[in-house]
């Protein structure tokens, strides 16, 4: 009895220990589950630790890091770009067909510089020369050809017209100086037929602005500069010369000599070309050349000989220029001329293909 | 599956996050584009000022607009924060605001009196918000509010949330099936002693 009670005993202890092993788990599935429970919870904590931390609260709603500005497009769009020719054109075409402190804002609103310059001589001169016969803005379509690159500064916008009655086509370049100032005309040429101006890089990548050493076959100062020299009168003496012979010059250089001729009596005429540097601009084209914008400053000198006094009614610019009607000791004119070249990539002749001039001031004494 | 849950009813339907900012400090407000365009989707930009006046909202390139407020009195949005929704503001500087709205660099603008809104579009960045009274005026006690929305992000938390509901409603299988086990192990120990105790 004592050996089965003990024999009972002993079974039961060996039960009671399967049983504990059951109840703890079998120790294989044991472990299983404990390693679902370990990789649960870590998969939880990470979840929990990355929302309340920053990485997936942010790819949940998109968050990524802001992309890198690019040199190599354009500040404007395209509608932009428009939006602006429109404004200026707008005010240009009211500062030119209004009087009254209305047309001084709208000319200021729509020119710069050496074109606020020449609009202004060319408005002094309606009476002489009717303004809307002399208009460069009575076309209603721009035509955008090119904007600047990259976020430095001066930008430009580079357009052309073609009046709506025909005539030749005008260039128009727009310039904005820094941020905050607006884009305005800085200048507005005839084109010089049979002159055509090559592509420009696409609009969205924009046009770079072309200085020293950038590749062209000249550099734009310099053929501005040795441009306004060979025109001197009396002539100097030149070098070879970068660019093709054109009518434009050619013209001034005979206007000059036969103005010469015709004072040489009572006056001694002289004539002086002046590039001024803030307006030269060359922009940069999609095959490598360059279109050259530049404005020169022609100064007409008369020194009234002794004795000599000269009527100058019959120059009605000069008399409302300058308001006088005779000169007894000098009187001089002053022109603005703007000139576009357009200049190769590395090698060859930069050629004329646009230009104008316009009387801007007028003094005698 | 509770997280996913409350994301879920966070972006709502529409899979829309939204921020916002009250700048008390006189000047510009300015949202970055580290916070404009760190999403591919349009932001919406809402400017709202207490006082009823006339706000406006303008998008430069960053360089221009940094150039026009170089030295102007600013709170900068500099970063968000979801999912609390919350943006961080820094003031600096100290000078007077310039009349900003004849400027070129501005490529949208909206001006409202009170409240304006503005869509800027991802494409052309970096680019930075302005907001400022529309004249040299400067703003105060302006509130910005920043949305986007992409209804991906919905269907994405709804996703999470139905797989931890799944992973969820399994551990409580699990559980309740071991108890279950351990249970009936002890009930069957039990029984088995009883019985040898009799015999």
């Amino acid at each position: 009895m004592t050996r089965r009670a003990v024999t009972s005993s002993e079974q039961t202890s060996s039960e009671q220990t399967s049983s504990e092993q059951t109840r703890r788990g079998h120790p294989g599935r044991s472990l299983a589950r404990r390693i679902r429970v370990v990789a649960g919870s870590a998969m939880c904590a990470v979840m929990v630790t990355s929302v309340a931390g920053c990485g997936v609260g942010d790819s949940l709603v998109g968050i990524h890091a802001a992309p890198q500005a690019k040199a190599d497009t354009a500040p404007l769009t395209v509608d932009q770009a428009k939006k602006i020719l429109t404004r200026s054109f707008t005010a240009a075409y009211l500062g030119e067909s209004t009087t009254g402190q209305a047309a001084k804002t709208a000319l200021q609103t729509a020119y710069t510089t050496e074109g606020l310059r020449g609009v202004n001589g060319r408005s002094k001169l309606a009476k002489a020369q009717p303004a809307a016969a002399q208009s460069l803005l009575q076309a209603p379509h721009p035509k955008l050809l090119a904007v600047s690159r990259g976020f430095g500064f001066p930008r430009f916008i580079l357009a052309q017209t073609v009046a709506s009655g025909g005539g030749l086509p005008v260039l128009h370049l727009l310039t904005s100086p820094d941020a905050a100032t607006p884009y305005r005309i800085a200048t507005s040429v005839e084109m010089v037929p049979p002159a055509h101006v090559n592509p420009f890089n696409p609009l969205g990548q924009g046009s770079p602005l072309v200085t020293k050493n950038t590749g062209l076959a000249v550099d734009p100062a310099k053929l501005m500069s040795l441009y306004a020299a060979q025109m001197a009168f009396p002539a100097k003496p030149a070098g070879r010369s970068p660019f093709v012979a054109d009518p434009f010059s050619s013209q001034i250089r005979t206007g000059a000599a036969g103005v010469a001729k015709a004072v040489a009596v009572q006056a001694t005429f002289t004539q002086t070309h002046k590039v001024i540097p803030s307006s030269v601009y060359a922009v940069g084209q999609a095959d490598g050349g360059g279109l050259v914008f530049g404005v020169i400053e022609r100064t007409d000198h008369f020194a009234v000989k002794k004795g000599q006094s000269v009527k100058t009614v019959g120059n009605k610019a000069f008399v409302l220029l300058s308001g006088k009607k005779s000169v007894a000791r000098s009187a001089s004119i002053t022109t603005l001329e703007f000139v576009v070249f357009s200049v190769p990539a590395s090698a060859g002749k930069a050629t004329l293909v646009a230009a104008r001039e316009q009387l801007v001031a007028g003094s005698g004494s | 599956m509770v997280l996913g849950s409350w994301i879920v009813v966070k972006l709502g339907p529409s899979g829309q996050a939204q921020f916002s900012a009250t700048s008390k400090a006189p000047g510009a407000m300015v949202i970055t584009s580290d916070v404009l365009n760190t999403v591919d989707v349009p932001v919406r930009v809402t400017a709202t000022r207490r006082d009823g006046a006339a706000v406006r909202l303008a998008v430069a390139p960053t360089p221009d607009a940094r150039a026009m407020l170089a030295t102007s009195a600013v709170s900068t949005v500099n970063a968000v924060h979801y999912p609390a929704g919350t943006m961080d503001l820094r003031a600096s500087g100290a000078g007077t605001l310039s009349d900003l709205s004849t400027a070129d660099v501005w490529r949208l603008a909206a001006k409202g009196a009170g409240s304006t809104e503005l869509v800027v579009d991802q494409g052309r960045g970096p680019e930075t918000v302005v907001v400022t009274s529309g004249d040299a005026k400067p703003l105060t006690d302006v509130t910005v509010t920043l949305a986007w929305a992409n209804r991906t992000w919905f269907f994405e938390a709804l996703v999470a949330a139905t797989i931890g509901a799944v992973l969820a409603a399994f551990a409580l299988i699990d559980l309740w099936q071991s108890r279950v086990i351990a249970l009936r192990t002890d009930e069957a120990a039990t029984g088995t002693t009883t019985s040898e105790a009799t015999v």
